[in-house]
């Protein structure tokens, strides 16, 4: 008897493992004709799959541009099910992907996957994802600039193919016009702002996303620019010294921010909160358009408005990708297509539905798309799409983050 | 002398109800508002947006309540279906070594149960019990049980062998002895450690999350990404569906509870 509570165990996941091998290898050799095949083939192959889409669930504008405007098409259109599945960080996404290839379960649920930066190198380097499937795609093909190094690379990774570019972000910061007439448009006069108007000012506390990309532009301005840092961490012998400045900059400023720079806001969300709520002065975000869609939504004062430097903001593209194990290829092969159609992307920079900024190449576009794309309206809080685009910098790649964010605990927030 | 002692009984049932209830009001407020302004106490508009949003079909919100309390009541029923001979055992059977047993049964209680979840996602992986409700029932019953057996336990404590050697005296058989003598003195521990299971049950989001991979959609899991980092409106709406699914599910089972007993009494006062 107990030998038998032993053994049958171990036998039922056998079989299960011996199940899935031979369904998997039949299921690589068809998915990996899709690399290669006709757009028709793919086509014919997608109708009645269902595409789970995991993706970041703490929006409702973006849940419900995809629930209610992107997944009734792919049904009318393609018959193809688009179900969004919320996740609370990217990051569980790629935890969960390396488990799977580590129990090899080759019939993985997740079909389409929402990334950029870190999670896609994390991605990468453990070979999570599917192959080179953009090429495949006519939308991509047609309509985005395939060469423009904010395409070819995320955050200083070269793509391969691997993800389709969804949409582009610009750092952008957030004030009351009603309140502060001209906001700073340089370090040097964000400092001086900060001093004529203590406890109005602060960062979120890294490693946050938004507050990491605030620092990034104090060094750029304080240590000489970006071209410097255009190479591999390792290869700058004396990045130590070069970062003193930056570190300077906000020691400095730290006594005259909120609550004297004694603690920082834990995330982006709490320092909205505080910046919806008037106790501070400038907040701000990745999302250029989030400042309108939030006034839209009550949150933000009437008097909102955006702004950039003078010597330009960080921007980054976030991407689509398809998981190695996905079970519906030809069916996330669609939806990404569709999601990159230029009525997708139209309806997706409006910020009512969304606000995000497109992916595709204007010039691209056929006339009418064009003037579509230039009469939504973005809502007077966001800044005009051609003076976002002359104030483009490059992200940083992932090691200097990291000995950034490392350096502020030590340098900032310990003092 | 009965008049200040109700005094004293509604001034303190006024005092639980401003304890317990005042809380919800800045999230009803928050889940409402357009426009909450600092300094205002009041927000200056108000708007159904978020509510829209929570409510509406597309957001999944009611398919999500089902599923958790489908989890809920089944991961309950496991327990007591565990729980009641495990507690039985452990209170009237002296084995060496017990201390050991009871220390396995309630180590979930101070051991973070995602701490083994984190081993156990691996071995369900291989054994194709993720993105299962099943899988995920099997893993909310290692934070829920030894709540159950802990309630049941003191019900056994109470409840004297004397009484069913009694009842075998007079012929009854062990399943009726079981049903007319230990279940009714048992059923207080029962609903009690019921309760905490079902609360329990309905909290989980990082065990849901793992184990049922994004495919098993539970109110925490839409909840969550509003909270860390999302919108606070709609994050209001869904923490007070939420407090009342709870609620409707506790004073549901005590109604049920207070039936029984009052059947009970019925056919015992015929009898």
């Amino acid at each position: 008897m107990k030998k038998f509570l032993l053994i049958a165990p171990g036998l039922l996941a056998l079989t299960l493992a011996a199940c899935s091998q031979e369904t998997g290898n039949v299921a690589v050799e068809e998915t990996d004709n899709l690399l290669t095949d006709d757009w028709q083939e793919v086509s014919e192959a997608s109708a009645g799959q269902e595409v789970n889409m995991y993706m970041w669930g703490g929006n409702d504008n973006i849940n419900r541009y995809l629930d209610e405007w992107v997944a009734p098409r792919l049904k009318r259109d393609h018959d193809v099910e688009l179900n969004r599945v919320p996740m609370n960080d990217s990051q569980d996404i790629i935890n969960q992907l390396i488990d799977e290839k580590s129990a090899g379960k080759i019939e993985g649920s997740m079909d389409i996957i929402w990334i950029n930066g870190e999670n896609f190198k994390a991605a990468k380097d453990n070979e999570l994802l599917w192959g080179d499937f953009t090429g495949q795609l006519p939308n991509f093909n047609e309509y985005i600039d395939q060469e423009a190094p904010e395409i070819a690379t995320d955050f200083g990774e070269p793509v391969e193919g691997l993800e389709a570019p969804w949409g582009k972000a610009q750092f952008v910061f957030v004030h009351d016009k009603s309140k502060s007439e001209t906001p700073p448009k340089s370090m040097d006069e964000l400092a001086q702002w900060v001093r004529d108007n203590p406890g109005q000012f602060t960062y979120p506390a890294l490693p946050d996303f938004t507050g990491s990309a605030f620092i990034r532009h104090v060094l750029y301005e304080t240590t000489g620019g970006y071209e410097q840092y255009q190479r591999p961490a390792a290869e700058i012998d004396d990045l130590e010294a070069r970062l003193e400045p930056m570190w300077q900059y906000l020691n400095d400023i730290e006594p005259y921010l909120w609550r004297e720079g004694e603690t920082y806001p834990e995330s982006l969300a709490k320092q909205d909160q505080l910046f919806a709520s008037g106790e501070i002065g400038i907040t701000m975000s990745y999302d250029p358009a989030l400042a309108a869609s939030e006034v839209l939504k009550g949150r933000f004062p009437e008097s909102t408005r955006t702004f950039v430097l003078d010597g330009g903001t960080l921007a980054n593209t976030h991407f689509l990708s398809i998981p190695f194990n996905s079970s519906a290829k030809a069916g996330a092969m669609v939806a990404i297509n569709e999601m990159l159609s230029p009525e997708a992307q139209i309806a997706k920079l409006s910020p009512e539905n969304w606000g995000d900024l497109s992916a595709l190449d204007l010039d691209k576009l056929a006339p009418e798309q064009q003037q579509a794309m230039n009469e939504v309206d973005l809502g007077e809080a966001t800044l005009p799409l051609d003076e976002l685009e002359e104030h483009r910098l490059p992200e940083l790649s992932a090691d200097y983050i990291e000995i950034i964010e490392k350096g502020w605990m030590e340098h900032v927030a310990k003092d | 002398m009965k008049k200040p002692r109700r005094l004293l009984n509604s001034i303190l049932f006024l005092l639980l109800f401003i304890v317990i209830g005042l809380p919800f009001v800045p999230l009803v407020l928050s889940s409402v508002s357009f426009g909450w302004q600092w300094p205002n106490v009041l927000p200056e508009s108000f708007s159904f947006r978020v509510w829209e949003y929570v409510l509406a079909g597309s957001s999944g919100t009611w398919s999500a309540v089902g599923v958790s309390l489908l989890i809920a009541f089944i991961v309950t029923a496991v327990n007591i279906l565990l729980a009641v001979p495990a507690a039985n055992a452990l209170v009237r059977y002296s084995l060496r070594g017990k201390w050991l047993i009871e220390a396995i049964v309630f180590a979930p209680i101070i051991i973070p149960p995602f701490v083994a979840v984190m081993g156990i996602h691996l071995t369900f992986l291989r054994l194709g019990l993720t993105e299962t409700i099943f899988g995920v029932v099997l893993a909310h019953i290692s934070p829920t049980l030894p709540y159950m057996v802990r309630a049941i336990m003191i019900s056994y404590n109470t409840l004297s062998v004397d009484w069913e050697n009694q009842a075998r005296m007079l012929g009854a058989g062990p399943i009726s002895r079981f049903a007319h003598v230990v279940l009714p003195h048992l059923l207080p521990g029962i609903a009690a450690g019921a309760s905490l299971s079902v609360l329990i049950s309905l909290s989980q989001y990082l065990i849901t999350f793992i184990i049922g991979s994004g495919q098993v959609v539970t109110l925490p899991i839409l909840l969550f990404p509003f909270i860390s980092g999302g919108d606070p409106a709609v994050a209001s709406a869904y923490s007070l569906l939420y407090a009342g699914i709870a609620i409707m599910a506790l004073v549901g089972m005590d109604i049920a509870l207070k039936k029984y007993y009052q059947n009970k009494k019925i056919a015992t006062g015929k009898g």
